[in-house]
């Protein structure tokens, strides 16, 4: 794993929302992320796929995918960024293009394609981490220094 | 059978609904679809506010529920891809849907979901979703 090229007071900020996100978050620690890669825009991320999301039919629900890239997503964003500073999900784009039975793991790799001005757009994919078989591509856009957690907007 | 009844049929196998704490409602104007909240659909724990991806799943699914109900249970539906946009902070406690139905084909459906928390007039998150139906056809 690499955090060579990202700004050392992002890096360490990733580390610390890293290690909560595998240690504290009660989410994370169900998918059991597995950080693969983390570089300058780029994130890289194993997770493994519970009983707790699959539908009626027990595949796993195509939402915990979205779930998965909301996520990942993210931290690409924030890999981008030169200095520390909130984000939120503006918009966020899912194609599922295969079903998934539970029990096995998934790679989740996002790339920030472009940060420009406060907005950082972020494509990425995932795939079956057992057979490389392509599951669902998202897309999604990220608001960079949004307000405090006393405000009403995000934005 | 119910709107009602046959919402709660397809929720009732789906480890999903547990975890969003999914349930359903009627008032004057149709369904309302409700998320439960728990510690798990947290996203950020400094300003504790709900996870953009369970927003997301609530939305898709309640989408998916509505359309369960308007076929009878008869149809199999298959999300196609899913579009959220994020209005605002969702606080740390439950959250509400509504689902219309922007066109319903032979084979695909396109539905809009709405959620908000306090005030229906100020949605935090919409969403637009596509949906393939299989099975036999009305």
């Amino acid at each position: 794993m690499s955090r060579a090229d990202i700004n050392p007071a992002v890096g360490a900020m990733l580390k610390s929302a890293s290690d909560w996100l595998l240690h504290e978050h009660s989410l994370f620690q169900t998918l059991d992320l597995k950080p693969l890669l983390i570089g300058r825009n780029k994130a890289t991320f194993s997770v493994y796929l519970p009983n707790d999301f699959c539908d009626g039919d027990g595949a796993i629900h195509g939402s915990l995918l979205t779930i998965i890239m909301d996520s990942i997503f993210g931290l690409a964003a924030f890999t981008a960024l030169d200095e520390l500073k909130p984000i939120a999900t503006i918009n966020l784009r899912t194609d599922y293009v295969a079903e998934i039975a539970p029990g096995g793991r998934v790679i989740c790799d996002s790339e920030c394609i472009k940060l420009r001005g406060d907005v950082a757009h972020v494509a990425g994919k995932i795939t079956d981490e057992a057979s490389g078989e392509l599951i669902a591509t998202g897309s999604g856009a990220f608001m960079v220094g949004t307000r405090g957690p006393n405000r009403e907007s995000r934005l | 059978m119910t709107d009602l009844t046959l919402i709660n049929e397809f929720a009732r196998s789906a480890p999903l609904a547990k975890w969003l704490g999914f349930s359903a409602l009627e008032d004057g104007e149709g369904l309302i679809f409700n998320l439960a909240y728990a510690e798990h659909h947290i996203g950020n724990q400094l300003i504790r506010a709900l996870h953009g991806g369970a927003i997301a799943s609530f939305l898709e699914y309640s989408s998916q529920a509505a359309l369960f109900a308007h076929f009878g249970g008869e149809r199999k539906i298959v999300t196609v891809n899913a579009d959220v946009d994020y209005l605002s902070s969702a606080r740390a406690e439950d959250m509400k849907a509504r689902v219309r139905f922007v066109r319903l084909g032979r084979r695909l459906a396109f539905v809009e979901a709405t959620g908000w928390q306090r005030d229906e007039t100020a949605p935090v998150a919409t969403a637009r979703f596509r949906f393939r139906l299989g099975g036999p056809e009305k």
